[in-house]
């Protein structure tokens, strides 16, 4: 049976993955999440549901907000992915500004939906830099929070908007 | 999940074979949005042996015109068929359904096709299997339908049998009012199913080795003014409990065409064609389209649990008719 | 408004600030131990049954299989209150109940191995409801419980902790009433307070009577005691990794550290029990159902004559902190309403379906769900505005009641009156407010109404904290207090508090790592004591700290210590402009550390007032959560963007939408939960979000240094009932079902 390799460019690095049922090999059935955090150790995307239902898992694929529980690791063969990881300068350590603007605005609470919620709004923002008020709750409206944060991330959005202009 | 054997199609032809070589053993998988979550709660009574990967067949994204109507790729995401100029401007009530589905990373990943050929979401048949056994009942090949004497609230109110789900998909509810049509392909060769002959109680019209590789439909007729209106217990995420696509030509202000889809209330779309009629020749008063909105749901049958669904229905139907006569002409052309 | 604080009242980021927004903060799910198994639990499919048989063979020879476990193998290690339960039993009580456990090298090996185990069911008839339940011929689920009946004292919250309210005659307050009603409402749709994150913990044997566990809990120290006194008074070191979200839930997660300990135990590898979130919704924690069926007298003028009646409160198929919950249910309902004469009986039920624990409301919520839409059968039949009647009859400073250990304590704390009449303010309540079942406003199909619920906790100052402070010779501070992050921002809180204390820059000040082993005594931040309870014992540990640091220095500036101050890590005399000499300069070997301890208080309640406005389509039962108002004063803010947080989680944790579409749906002819997924469980998203105000304002309250009460554990509790006021006057029918869910909406106004 001939190797079968996988490469996963994540967050601008090349990962060289083999298909497999052995230790540290991505089988069929894997998740990019499970891939990202298990071989990765990209344990910033998070798993709240693992059913595609409360988008903490969302990652960008291909420049696209996608959820990747709900996404087959060996079906990304060759394309971008971008975690929250990838986010901040890789040399600096300086925050991405819609990074930086949740810091400031206290836009977490238990922060378990944070990551997820901070890559679909970086998303918004590249394609739609100065969104409505409608566009942006649309945005976020595959993202679940439970501790009730979602005013202070609306404040979070528009101070990362404010900034820019 | 548990593993299975991971198969990429890389033309129609290869998809078609694969089907035809596992039957029932293998799935299609194209977004994922939906086959996955049946996988990992293992709601199936037996688990696929493989997917098939249709997403790497090229070739199947276009939204095109030509001078029979619109043309659409099975693998055309979501989110595209939302965007689209020409959807958002000729068939406009199209790209309102694709705008309503779910959440924007669904969107992102699920396709025209799969949208269709989702299964449902009848909470019995999705019950999973990590939680005390999975449920098996008729539509899963034995056992009785748990929705008869059950919570049935979200089923359907239009002809049930067997099988009392009702489908999920709001694609289906726009196309069935456009008249679309499906186009499939299999071991048998290429077939035209129509929208209003593609869905069943147990399932939809596709054998084992046939998949759905375009939509099409003609262009509306001229000066058609269409609305799409779903109603959720939740914006957006929640699928339909009821959900209404309406189109509605008007000439010198009398009505001369109508066309209603309800969605959501049976195994398929369905078309009222009794209200329908009774618009032809009439002028769209507020008195008149809660008539013909009584009389779309007047042949409603609902269960124990879901009578408000009609009711629901009814006032939908009445304000997507109305949100239709209230626009400005639609460009024809 | 207080004097001009360094960092109290001031925004700050959280100490995990960057760590969150960079995705590198540690969930439980996000720690990995070498040579770890995996645990997966084989869940019963039927409410109640005996296991007659089981055979684990074929599943222990899979491949990667480590272990499996019956009730025939585990430790006799026990749980709930009183004690009832064990790792597993012969008897399942619930679907999904825990009938086996896997241990496998990895998740997919321990998943396979559950359809491996053949298991022989003898059924037995499954009861669902609490009125069902009490009945003489209901079947029974424990032997030792007849009647379904668990005991209600609550040991740990004293000998003659709370079990009803009782006090004065009910029948002379009958007689001098002016209006009574009669009535029942029920709040048993058990909404699931579902965080984010699902509950997981590891474990790890060190030996025989040694155990580490890792877990999401807010209060590691709390979950330590409870597994010493269930495992056999062993050894247990508990750490906490950051919490994604808990509102109570994952505070003592013993179930499923008895379930990963047990196989740990026989594997002799650490553990990991990692739950789904089907489990999380199955298996886990739900709100107490509740009915409340009485009989309320009250003055036209709004006082409150004679309170009667019971509440019936059904706990699922175990209690574990049910007793905990109607002890301070019953502490709560007499902060509301000043009354002399009660008889409020309380009876708690188990039955088939999974447990209701410790919730975020505790008890108050689910009392108030119930009884509040009766008592405002009373306010309407007096055409009593509830906004006024609240205000009249919230306790005040210098009321009594009785609270959960069962003493009279005598409330010390803020007249909250300027709060509400702010918030009313706000909001616009003299303007919407039409009478009852009026709506404010007609626009077609659409009807809007308002209402308003109100809701307080004198456990701001329950239970013992204990903190100790180091001072480091580079003017440096690590505050000991077993506190963990699950969203509330206490940790940093402490700091900031700490900080203040010391006159130190932020950074300087550091707290301990969330674990036993180097903390002291710490009950947990729960029940909002973090502000008061936890708060003090840093204070004063700092404080203490600081005295020793300024004694040393006292000798080397030759006065006594009162005359010294420091700042930035400088000491210096306050009155001389002199010397100022770093800490370093007194010892670079020499640290300071300081005590510092809380006592449990129960005489200060705190308080918010939720005001809701309600829209609701009458031809399609759709509501519209407009606009949520919620007023409180908290003495002085801490923490300003984590209060206003807190305010908002009025629309989480099964609070305000338990009344509009939350609800965990049981099929009661097949025993299961048919919304176990977050499409049929439902959750407002962004798309839907009412517009929220906060009024908060500060009056110093006697606590403790900075004067501060703690808030938000309370913010829930309020909302549901007054969605319903609002619902009701919006149709001009009162409604009294929890959820008020399309269906019941058109079949009430039909």
């Amino acid at each position: 049976m001939p190797e079968v390799l996988i490469t996963l460019a994540v967050n601008g690095q090349k990962y060289i993955l083999k298909i497999g049922a052995g230790q540290g090999e991505v089988d069929p059935s894997h998740t990019l999440a499970h891939t990202l955090r298990e071989n990765l150790g990209l344990t910033g995307t998070k798993a709240g549901c693992n059913r595609g239902e409360c988008g903490a898992c969302t990652v960008l694929l291909a420049g696209k907000p996608v959820l990747s529980c709900i996404t087959l690791a060996v079906e990304c063969d060759g394309k971008d992915i971008t975690t929250i990881e990838g986010l901040e300068d890789p040399h600096t350590g300086e925050l991405d500004p819609v990074q930086q603007s949740f810091l400031e605005s206290g836009a977490f609470q238990c922060g378990f939906c944070t990551p997820g919620m901070i890559m679909s709004v970086k998303a918004l923002l590249r394609d739609l830099p100065e969104p409505t008020d409608e566009q942006i709750r649309e945005a976020l409206s595959g993202h679940f929070c439970r501790c009730i944060t979602h005013y202070h991330v609306l404040e979070a959005v528009g101070r990362t908007i404010g900034k820019s202009r | 999940m548990k593993s299975f054997r991971h198969i990429n199609a890389f033309s129609i032809a290869e998809a078609v074979t694969h089907m035809e070589e596992y039957a029932d053993r293998a799935r299609i998988v194209a977004g994922g949005t939906d086959i996955l979550g049946i996988l990992k709660d293992q709601i199936l009574p037996v688990y696929p042996e493989a997917l098939i990967n249709i997403k790497t067949i090229p070739g199947l994204d276009y939204i095109e015109e030509d001078s029979s109507g619109l043309k659409i790729g099975a693998l055309v995401k979501l989110d595209a068929l939302a965007r689209s100029p020409l959807v958002r401007g000729k068939y406009k009530m199209l790209a309102e359904a694709a705008q309503s589905v779910a959440t924007p990373q669904i969107r992102n990943m699920g396709t025209i096709a799969g949208n269709l050929g989702q299964d449902t979401r009848c909470w019995y048949y999705r019950y999973p299997h990590a939680i005390g056994g999975r449920i098996l009942c008729l539509r899963k090949g034995s056992g009785p339908c748990l929705a008869v004497n059950g919570d049935n609230r979200y089923h359907a109110v239009f002809g049930g049998r067997r099988c009392l789900a009702a489908c999920p998909s709001d694609i289906a509810t726009a196309l069935l009012a456009l008249d679309a049509e499906i186009v499939t392909e299999g071991t048998g060769g290429s077939r035209i199913v129509p929208v209003k002959d593609f869905f069943n109680p147990l399932g939809n019209a596709l054998e084992k080795d046939e998949l759905i590789v375009e939509i099409r439909m003609p262009d509306p007729p001229a000066a058609a003014q269409q609305h799409f209106i779903k109603y959720t217990l939740r914006k957006p995420v929640d699928f339909a409990v009821v959900s209404v696509a309406a189109l509605v030509v008007l000439r010198d202000g009398i009505c001369t065409e109508g066309h209603i889809s309800l969605g959501a209330v049976a195994a398929g779309p369905i078309r009222a064609e009794e209200a329908e009629q009774y618009l032809k020749g009439k002028m769209p008063d507020p008195a008149m389209l809660q008539e013909a909105a009584a009389l779309a749901v007047q042949t409603a049958k609902p269960l124990s649990k879901n009578g408000y669904k009609v009711e629901i229905a009814r006032a939908l139907i009445a304000r997507t008719l109305a949100a239709c006569v209230a626009q400005p002409p639609a460009r024809t052309g | 408004m207080q004097k001009d604080f360094r960092y109290i009242g001031k925004e700050t980021p959280r100490k995990d600030a960057a760590s969150i927004v960079r995705g590198k903060a540690k969930y439980i799910d996000d720690l990995k131990l070498p040579g770890m198994l995996h645990a997966r639990v084989l869940r019963s499919p039927h409410a109640h049954a005996l296991i007659k048989e089981i055979d684990t063979s074929r599943a222990a020879q899979l491949d990667g299989v480590k272990a499996v476990l019956t009730y025939k193998e585990i430790p006799a290690w026990r749980g709930g209150l009183p004690s009832h339960l064990g790792v597993l039993s012969q008897t399942v009580r619930f679907t999904g109940d825990a009938v086996a456990l896997v241990a496998a090298e990895s998740e997919a090996a321990a998943e396979a191995a559950l359809d491996l185990i053949d298991v022989q069911y003898e059924l037995l008839d499954a009861v669902y409801d609490a009125e069902e339940a009490v009945k003489p011929d209901a079947p029974q689920l424990y032997a030792q419980f007849p009647g379904n009946l668990f005991p209600l004292a609550c040991p740990w919250m004293g000998p003659n902790s709370l079990q009803q309210v009782v006090m004065g005659d009910v029948n002379e307050g009958f007689a001098q009433s002016d209006i009574i009603v009669e009535g029942s409402c029920k709040y048993d749709n058990i909404p699931n307070p579902l965080p984010l994150e699902p509950p997981g913990v590891i474990v790890s044997w060190e030996g025989p009577d040694e155990l580490v566990v890792w877990s999401s809990t807010q209060a590691p120290y709390f979950l330590k005691m409870l597994l010493y006194y269930g495992m056999g008074r062993i050894n247990v070191r508990s750490i906490s990794a950051h919490c994604g979200g808990s509102f109570g839930t994952k505070a003592a997660p013993w179930p499923l550290v008895y379930q990963a300990a047990a196989l740990a135990k026989v594997t002799r590898r650490p553990v990991k029990l990692f739950y789904s979130k089907a489990e999380h919704f199955a298996a886990y924690t739900l709100r107490l159902g509740s009915t409340f069926s009485g009989k309320i007298g009250i003055k036209r003028d709004g006082r409150v004559m004679a309170v009667e009646g019971e509440w019936l409160i059904n706990t699922g198929y175990c209690s574990d902190a049910a007793q905990g919950m109607v002890a301070v249910g019953c502490g709560e309902v007499q902060l509301l309403i000043r009354c002399a004469n009660w008889d409020i009986r309380p009876k708690l039920v188990c039955t088939n379906r999974s447990a209701s624990k410790m919730v975020r409301g505790y008890g108050g919520q689910e009392l108030e769900s119930a009884f509040l839409p009766v008592l405002s059968m009373a306010m309407e039949k007096a055409d009593l505005d509830p906004f006024e009647f609240f205000k009249k009859n919230y306790v005040k400073p210098g009321d009594d009641y009785y609270w959960r250990d069962g003493n009279l304590w005598t409330c010390r704390g803020t007249d909250y009156a300027q709060a509400m009449e702010k918030g009313a303010e706000l909001f616009g309540w003299k303007e919407k407010w039409k009478g009852w079942l009026k709506p404010a406003s007609v626009n077609g199909a659409k009807r809007t109404g308002v209402g308003v619920g109100v809701h307080g906790n004198a456990d701001v100052g329950e239970d013992v904290s204990e903190a100790y402070v180091r001072l480091e010779p580079n003017a440096t501070a690590v505050i000991y207090s077993c506190v963990s992050e699950h969203g509330t921002g206490q940790p940093s809180n402490l700091c900031k508090m700490a900080a203040e204390v010391l006159k130190l820059p932020l950074e300087a000040v550091t707290l301990t790592p969330p674990d036993t082993l180097v903390n002291p005594y710490e009950f947990g931040p729960v029940g909002s004591r973090g502000t008061y309870a936890i708060g003090s014992a840093v204070i004063n540990a700092a404080m203490d700290a600081r005295q020793k640091l300024l004694t040393r220095a006292a000798a080397m500036f030759q006065c006594e210590p009162e005359e010294l101050d420091t700042e930035d890590g400088m000491i210096f005399h306050k009155g001389e402009k002199g010397e100022r000499i770093p800490w370093k300069a007194l010892s670079v070997e020499h640290t300071y550390i300081g005590y510092g301890r809380f006592e449990p208080d129960f005489s200060v309640p705190n308080f918010v007032m939720i005001f809701v406005e309600v829209e609701v389509d009458i031809e399609t039962g759709k509501i519209e959560l407009k606009r949520v108002v919620g007023a409180t004063d908290v003495g002085q803010i801490i923490d300003p963007q984590g209060l206003r947080n807190q305010m908002h989680g009025c629309l989480g944790s099964a609070g305000i939408d338990s009344a509009i579409f939350e609800e965990s749906i049981l099929d009661k002819k097949l025993g299961r939960f048919l919304n176990t997924n977050m499409l049929d469980y439902k959750w407002r998203t962004f798309a839907e979000l009412p517009v929220f105000d906060s009024v908060i304002l500060e009056t110093p309250i006697d606590t403790h240094l900075f004067k501060a009460v703690g808030f938000g554990e309370i913010v829930t509790s309020p909302a549901p009932s007054a969605v319903l006021m609002a619902v009701s006057n919006a149709v001009g029918k009162r409604l009294n079902e929890y959820p008020l869910t399309p269906d019941k909406i058109l079949k009430n106004i039909r």
